[in-house]
Order: C-alpha cells, then sequence, then structure tokens
C-alpha cells in the first residue's frame, strides 16, 4: 500500500518533482560525462607522454568531483526539502489519520527512491551519450587523431556516480525522515506563512548604496580594462574585490532605487501589477540579494570559465611556435669545459644523422653584474612587486652579436645590427606589459653604465626566444664580440662561460627523429658518470606539455563552469518556488479581487524573469568587459576565436537556464492558477 | 430606485438524474440601488450557492439572473470576468489585504487590474479614501495600521471600482466581535453616505441586523423575508432570531 501510495504521489506531483528531477539528471550526467574521460583514451591516438597527463586530468577531476559532489549534494538536499515544505499539510493529513512518523517517512523514502533511481538513469543514459560526443572535443585538445569510431562506456565513472550519488541519497533521505520527525502535527497544519512585516530602507540610503555599486562597478571596469589580466598581481586583486563589492551592493540598492525610481513614472508603476512585483521583490530582496550577487558571480565565472575552457582546444597554438623555436635544444651548465657536439660524437652520436644544420653557443657571465644593478634596484622592485618577478640577483648572461645572429638566420629571420657602443636586451619570456615598464626606463635615459663605461640602450627590447631553458629566456643582454672577447678570442672583462647551447631542426619525421635522440640520449645517462650532465628538450615534449595544460584547463573550466551554471540556475529556481509558495495567499488575494488566469500568468512570469534576468545581465556585462579583456590575453597566448566559445557558451547557459526558467514558471503558475482553483 | 438585481426562478442541480440535488429549487428576488440586503441560511441551505451564481463565479441550471440590466446567464466567460471586474466589489472573510503594498496600492488594486488609467485611478482612490476617512493612512503599510483602519482600507478596495453591487460573503465569519462591529459600521456608511448596493450572505444574526431586508433561504428555496424598516438594530435582531428559531437546525449556529 505504501508502494501504492508513493507512486501515486509521484505521478500526482509530476511537475513538483520536475524541478528535482532536472536537478539531478543533469547532475548525473554532468557528473558522469567527466569521470569518464579517460576511458575515452582508446579513441585516440596519443603518445605515450599524453597518456601519462590523461592520468593527471582524471586525477584531477576525481578530486574536483568531491568538491562538486558537495555542491551538487547541498542543492539536491535543498530541493527536496522545499518540496517537503510543500507538502506539509498533506504529511499531516497522514500523520492525523494515525499514520505512524517512521510510515510517513517511509512513503518519502520510497519516493525519494524513485525519483532517484529514475533521474540517475536518465542522468546516465544522457552522460553515456555525450561522453561520446565529448571524445571529440578529446581529440581536438590532444590535437590527436580519432582511431576510429568506438562505444565508450566507462564502467569506473559509472559505478563512481553510482556511489556518490547513492550517498547523496542517503543524505537526502536522512534529511527528510529528520524533517518529518521534527514536525509537531500543528506546525504541518499551519504552514501557510503569516503576514509579515516587510523591511523598508530609507530611500536616501538605498540611492547611496546604488551610486555607489555603480562608482565601485565603473572603477573596476576602467582599471581592468586599463591593466588588463594578464599579470596576476596586486591590481587584479583589488579589481576583483571591487567587482563583487559592486555587484552586493549593487543588486542590495537595485530593487530599493527602482521602487522609487518607478513609482514616479505612474503610468508604468500602475499598470498590470507592475507596482505589486516590484514591492513583491522588494520585500524579499534582503534576504535575495545576496544568494542573487552569489548567483551573479557564478554565473559570471561559468561564463568566463565556460569560453575560456571551450576556446583551449585553439588557444596556446602561437605561444607553442614561440616556446618551442627549435626541434631539439640542449643545454649544460658545465661552463664550456667541453662543447656539447664534440661529448656526443664521442658517444657516438652523430648530429648529422638527426639535422642539417645545427649551433651551438655559449652565454657569459660577471659575477659584478647583476640583475638589480641592470634594472637599478627601484625598478627591480616595482617588477617583483607587479609582476612577481623573481629572484634576478644572480649574474646576467650575455649572449654575442653573432651567435644571436646565427640563431636568427636559422629562423630566416632578419640579422640585428648595433652601432658602435651599443648593447640590447632580450626579454623573451617576459610578458608585454613586463616588457613596457622596462622598456619606459630605457626610453628615459636610453644609456647603461656598465664595468665604468657608458653603452647605448638599443631602442627596442627584442622579444624573440631561441630557447625555453637556461637563463637568457628571461633577460639577457646582446653584446658586440669585442665587448666579451679579446682579439685573441680569449674572454675577457672579468667574464666567464656560463653555459652552452646546442639547437637545431631535426630533418625527417620530426617526431619520430626526436623520439630516437631522446632515447639515444637517456640511454647513456647514467652508464658513464663522468659524461656531461644534459638538460634536454625536445618538442615533443613541450607539446605534450602544452596539451596537457590546455586539457586540464578546458576540462576543469568546463566540469567546475557547467556546476556552477547548474547550481545558479537551481538555486534561483528554489528561491522564486519557495517564495511564491510562501506568498501564495497574495496571489490568491488577485485573482479573488479579479485578476484573471492571464494577468496572473504575466505577473509570475514577470517576476520569475527580473528573477533569473537580473543577475544574468549583470554578469554578461561582467563578461563583456572580462572577456573584452581576456581575449586580449589569450589572443596574444595564441590567438583564439572568441565569438564562437561565447555562442557555444551562450547556447549552453540558454539550454540549462531556460529550462529552469520554464520549470520554475510552470511550478508557480501550477501553484496559483490550479491550486488556487480549488479553494 | 431601479432594481439592480432580479433572480428569476433560478435553479441550480447538481449530480445526475439518479441522484439530484437541488442547491438552489426556483429562488426569485430583487434587490434594488442603494439596498442593503443580507441572505441568510443554515449551512447547506443554498445561500453561498446563490452568492456565487450571481457573482459570476458559478453557472445556474436554469433561470436569470440580471445584474443592472445585464442577464449575466447569457455571458460567455471571457465577457464574465470583465464584468465581475467592473460590476462587483468583494468584501472577504478576512481583509486580505496585501502585506507589501501600502493603503493606496491595495486601495488601487483592483482599478489597475481592470486596466484604468492611473491618473484616474488615483484619482478616484483619493475620492473613496476621503469617504472612509483614511486619506492620512494611504501610504502606510497595513502593519502600521490599526484595526479599524485596515478594515476601512478594505471596504475602500470593495467599492473604489464603482461597482453596481458590493457581495459579502460571510464577511465577519473570521472576526472577533469588536473587529466585526467595526466591519458592519464601515459597510453601513458605505450603503448610507455612498449609496453601495450591498448582498451580504452570513448566518451571524448580528452581522445580518445590520442590514435593511434579510431573505432567509431553506432547502435552495426562499422561506421568509424581513424588513427592518423604522426598528432599532436590537428589536431588528431579536425578529431574526424568532425566524431562524423557526427555520430550525440553525439555532445551534447562532447561540
Amino acid at each position: 500500500m505504501y508502494y501504492k501510495l508513493a507512486f501515486r504521489n509521484v505521478k500526482k506531483s509530476l511537475r513538483d518533482y520536475l524541478l528535482y528531477f532536472l536537478t539531478l539528471t543533469f547532475a548525473v550526467c554532468i557528473f558522469y560525462v567527466f569521470n569518464s574521460v579517460e576511458a575515452q583514451e582508446v579513441m585516440l591516438k596519443i603518445s605515450t607522454s599524453e597518456k601519462e597527463i590523461l592520468k593527471t586530468l582524471t586525477q584531477m577531476i576525481d578530486y574536483i568531483s568531491i568538491f562538486v559532489s558537495f555542491i551538487l549534494g547541498f542543492l539536491i538536499v535543498s530541493a527536496n526539502h522545499f518540496l517537503i515544505r510543500r507538502r506539509k499539510k498533506e504529511l499531516g493529513i497522514y500523520l492525523l489519520l494515525g499514520m505512524k512518523k517512521s510510515r510517513v517517512s517511509r512513503i518519502l523514502v520510497i519516493e525519494t527512491l524513485f525519483i532517484g533511481v529514475i533521474s540517475l538513469a536518465f542522468g546516465l543514459l544522457a552522460g553515456v551519450f555525450l561522453s561520446q560526443w565529448m571524445s571529440i572535443f578529446t581529440a581536438k585538445i590532444f590535437q590527436a587523431d580519432m582511431t576510429g569510431y568506438q562505444f565508450v562506456f566507462s564502467v569506473n565513472a559509472f559505478v563512481k556516480t553510482l556511489i556518490y550519488f547513492g550517498l547523496i541519497f542517503v543524505v537526502v533521505i536522512l534529511a527528510s525522515t529528520f524533517a518529518v520527525s521534527r514536525n509537531k502535527l500543528i506546525d504541518l497544519f499551519s504552514a501557510q506563512s503569516k503576514n509579515e512585516k516587510p523591511a523598508v530602507r530609507h530611500p536616501v540610503f538605498t540611492v547611496i548604496l546604488f551610486v555607489l555599486s555603480i562608482a565601485c562597478l565603473g572603477v573596476a571596469y576602467q582599471q581592468v580594462l586599463k591593466y588588463g589580466i594578464m599579470d596576476f598581481d596586486y591590481k587584479l586583486l583589488r579589481e576583483i574585490i571591487l567587482g563583487a563589492v559592486g555587484t552586493f551592493l549593487f543588486f542590495a540598492s537595485l530593487s530599493g532605487f527602482f521602487l522609487k525610481l518607478l513609482q514616479k513614472c505612474k503610468g508604468f508603476y500602475y499598470k498590470d501589477l507592475n507596482f505589486f512585483i516590484l514591492r513583491q521583490i522588494n520585500s524579499r530582496i534582503n534576504s535575495a540579494h545576496i544568494s542573487i550577487s552569489f548567483v551573479c558571480l557564478m554565473l559570471f565565472c561559468t561564463i568566463g570559465i565556460l569560453s575560456t575552457g571551450l576556446g583551449m582546444n585553439r588557444a596556446m597554438e602561437n605561444s607553442l611556435s614561440a616556446a618551442t623555436a627549435f626541434d631539439v635544444e640542449m643545454y649544460t651548465g658545465a661552463g664550456g669545459a667541453m662543447s656539447i657536439s664534440d661529448d656526443l660524437t664521442s658517444k657516438g652520436i652523430a648530429l648529422s644523422d638527426y639535422a642539417k644544420t645545427t649551433y651551438e653557443y655559449t652565454d657569459y657571465t660577471n659575477p659584478a653584474i647583476l640583475g638589480t644593478q641592470v634594472l637599478t634596484t627601484d625598478l627591480y622592485e616595482k617588477l617583483q612587486k607587479e609582476y612577481f618577478m623573481s629572484g634576478r640577483e644572480d649574474p646576467v648572461p650575455f649572449i654575442r652579436l653573432s651567435d644571436y645572429n646565427a640563431l636568427l638566420g636559422m629562423k630566416d629571420k632578419p640579422a640585428l645590427v648595433l652601432k658602435d657602443g651599443q648593447i640590447a636586451f632580450s626579454y623573451s619570456a617576459a610578458s608585454q606589459g613586463f616588457r613596457d615598464v622596462v622598456q619606459e626606463k630605457w626610453n628615459q635615459t636610453g644609456k647603461i653604465s656598465l664595468l665604468g663605461q657608458e653603452y647605448q640602450v638599443y631602442p627596442q627590447i627584442l622579444s624573440e626566444s631561441f630557447v625555453s631553458i637556461g637563463a637568457d629566456s628571461n633577460l639577457a643582454i646582446i653584446v658586440p664580440d669585442s665587448f666579451l672577447l679579446d682579439s685573441a678570442g680569449k674572454v675577457t672583462g672579468g667574464f666567464s662561460v656560463s653555459g652552452s647551447y646546442l639547437q637545431f631542426n631535426c630533418t625527417g619525421d620530426s617526431k619520430t627523429v626526436q623520439d630516437e635522440l631522446e632515447k639515444r640520449v637517456e640511454s647513456f645517462y647514467g652508464e658513464d658518470a663522468s659524461s656531461v650532465d644534459y638538460f634536454m628538450v625536445t618538442r615533443n615534449v613541450i607539446q605534450a606539455s602544452y596539451a596537457g595544460t590546455k586539457a586540464i584547463i578546458a576540462y576543469v573550466g568546463i566540469y567546475i563552469g557547467l556546476v556552477f551554471l547548474l547550481t545558479s540556475a537551481a538555486v534561483l529556481s528554489l528561491q522564486q518556488l519557495s517564495e511564491i509558495s510562501d506568498n501564495r495567499q497574495r496571489y490568491l488575494v488577485l485573482r479573488k479581487i479579479g485578476a484573471d488566469d492571464r494577468l496572473i500568468d504575466i505577473t509570475i512570469l514577470r517576476q520569475t524573469a527580473i528573477y533569473f534576468l537580473l543577475p544574468l545581465s549583470l554578469a554578461v556585462i561582467h563578461s563583456i568587459v572580462g572577456l573584452r579583456v581576456a581575449n586580449d590575453a589569450i589572443r596574444s597566448l595564441g590567438g583564439v576565436n572568441a565569438a564562437q566559445n561565447i555562442l557555444i557558451t551562450a547556447a549552453l547557459i540558454l539550454i540549462v537556464y531556460g529550462a529552469y526558467f520554464l520549470a520554475t514558471f510552470m511550478g508557480s503558475r501550477r501553484m496559483i492558477v490550479r491550486e488556487g482553483r480549488n479553494e | 430606485m431601479s432594481n439592480m438585481l432580479t433572480v428569476t426562478q433560478v435553479e441550480k442541480y447538481y449530480g445526475n438524474k439518479g441522484n439530484l440535488t437541488k442547491a438552489l429549487d426556483g429562488v426569485s428576488f430583487s434587490v434594488m440601488e442603494g439596498e442593503f440586503v443580507g441572505i441568510m441560511g443554515a449551512s447547506g441551505s443554498g445561500k453561498t450557492t446563490l452568492l456565487n451564481c450571481i457573482s459570476t463565479i458559478d453557472k445556474v441550471t436554469s433561470g436569470q439572473i440580471v445584474i443592472g440590466g445585464k442577464d449575466i446567464t447569457e455571458m460567455k466567460s471571457r465577457q464574465l470576468s470583465e464584468f465581475r471586474r467592473k460590476k462587483l466589489g468583494f468584501i472577504f472573510q478576512d481583509f486580505n489585504l496585501l502585506d507589501t503594498l501600502t493603503a493606496q496600492e491595495n486601495i488601487i488594486l483592483p482599478l489597475t487590474i481592470s486596466a484604468v488609467n492611473h491618473r484616474e485611478a488615483l484619482a478616484r482612490t483619493l475620492e473613496v479614501a476621503q469617504t472612509l476617512g483614511i486619506t492620512d493612512v494611504l501610504l502606510k503599510y497595513p502593519y502600521q495600521m490599526s484595526g479599524g483602519q485596515r478594515q476601512r482600507v478594505a471596504a475602500a478596495r470593495a467599492i473604489v471600482s464603482k461597482p453596481s453591487m458590493v457581495l459579502a460573503d460571510e464577511p465577519t465569519g473570521a472576526l472577533d466581535s469588536k473587529s466585526s462591529r467595526i466591519l458592519l459600521e464601515s459597510m453601513e456608511k458605505l450603503n448610507v453616505e455612498l449609496s453601495a448596493t450591498i448582498l451580504m450572505v452570513t448566518h451571524d444574526a448580528f452581522a445580518a441586523s445590520y442590514c435593511k431586508r434579510i431573505l432567509f433561504i431553506k432547502d435552495g428555496q426562499l422561506f421568509n423575508e424581513l424588513i427592518r424598516g423604522q426598528q432599532t438594530r436590537r428589536d431588528f435582531y431579536g425578529k431574526i432570531i424568532e425566524i431562524i428559531s423557526l427555520l430550525g437546525g440553525d439555532v445551534s449556529h447562532v447561540l
């Protein structure tokens, strides 16, 4: 009998359960898809190092899943709580008829399980299908070919989803049992909320708050547009805090401010039930504005994270080519005791087997010329504070102009010409902002004193990068050969050889050749203790690590973005539904006074729309500013067509948000129009 | 004085052929403009069905109901909801003021619902508020008003749309005796000063004693009619009690 009752209840209140069902299904689906990433490997042709990265990614998703399951668990429990509150009277009747509390709980448990099983089934089904589509995305990120279509089903993710959501259901069941056992019969019956004192804020106070919030947001926008977000520094932190505070103030004051404003436009204020809606929102805003602000910030994050995550499959390609100037780079800090190529030859590795041309050079340091000295302490401190520039109290590396030009030649770039008494600075790995700061300093003086002699500084700071390892990827000084070597070719002026570099592009099938070389070099490590300690980087390795970074940013971003989106929509929806439920009496009065169903519909629609659109609109404005800046950042990282990602993000938001909006509207309408008729 | 409401041979049947319930069985009466009429009867006598039919919420099985010259039994549902908004005012058991709205906004509600121009609506609100002496609380919220003020606001809301007739369904049903008295006095004021036509359904003899005329209904048929005329309210009350004991069965309700 209890089963029958429970099933009938679910069937009867199907639309009440719609929101609950929707949340569960979406949650299960997202959870499965992201936990099944590892299983998609079978479809992809990827290298071993990329497989390792996929493992790391899976591990990360494992950790995030714990965090996500907490958020989802909280959401599901509060959705369930709302349902029980709605049904207090019904539960009260069961108790009044003499049913034991444990029996009532059992009915609820059966209902929860019933809904849980159905939504798990639907969510998993949707998840399995979506994960097929997801593997195309994975392939794109790793720039891997697909080995051909294979139906992917991750037993791992399946079991994990069952366990996690099983636990969540246990919590839900405990919570609902607790809710029933705690309530007294009288409370269950008098669940109708009574008239409450609306919170009224002083209008002047509201206006001040509103102006303040606009000011906060304006400054934050202006700052972020001016300084960008390329560098994580205290400015960015300030912008974030300003933006968040502005958002909170905005929603705290918005309804009061607009209420005052619109009361002046009587034509609008007294049209339809506009003033009712405004008052309704205003009466709730004290408690609602915090969650609305959170929802707004979460949506902003969602938009930002999602479009960044989606953009990752194309970003960083340019910076990849910048980071890997040559196929193979070898470095040793052994002070130039032996040339790398000679050493390799002695070990039986003929470079000519691997490359047409190679180039080897050394850099020089002078213990008397330190980074702080060259940059001046002021500038150094500024850079350290704003760009977290790491210790540059080391000697600055010097590179001979002839070496520099030879490398440029290998890259088919025009040679650098230095006039007499001129030297050049190179910052290859630094950000544009960093470079600008230094450039500005040289623009002022144009001169530098080294070892007691004055030199002209080459007007442009060089950004060409040749190595991704070693010291000069940051700061290096390019000098004429005569600066470092005397006429006999000996190192002069207190300088000594610091490190040796060997660079070349591989011939033939570069990827396989790189792998071969790497294997051979690795093979004599350890074999011969006297051998020079090499640091070797191939384009393959860098590419894999880039793909890994991309994949991690993309998956984690999309995962968290979707969960945030789901959470914001569900929170708004729950809030709106409980508000309508609590204030049903008010809407019923409207009906009795003569508002027909159409007018009630319009009122609910407008109210729901305002609740959903307010946080979304501010989030969109935030995002327009944010993405404009982020775009510049991403573009400098590797040029990406942001429009497409934003469109996909918008579509996702539209689907999830829209589904919740509709469910909320229909739920609210049902509560008032249909149930009102029966009273 | 013309007829505001004419009910002619109204019948309302529930159920099917085998099991027919005659909730209203040939009821005929009329209400003149500016009258304050009460309808009394025991539970299940059909008084609420009658009010529902008059207030266009329910449909009659046969017969005619003419309000202000319009036959509402012939109207379609869209016309009905418009008619209800424009021609009828309602006073409920509990006052049902919306606590989020100021008095002025509460009063103006029926006008905005029927899409009256806001200038006219505001002017009318003020006018009604002046008549009921609540202009000083117009900008206050219900929780800031006294009980009496709240009830007058509710009354103002019922008549602001200048209804042909105000319908009150057990308006004192959920009130203590003091609040009942205040409400009934303000209804009397509406009737006398604004010459509003009021039709009130009640089973409370005390509430009924404020009416000018009382129709008694039993088993779906008109049973008796009582006119106050020049009697004091106390005498009228006595008469009402007499009739109720005649009606039988409902005495326990009254005492």
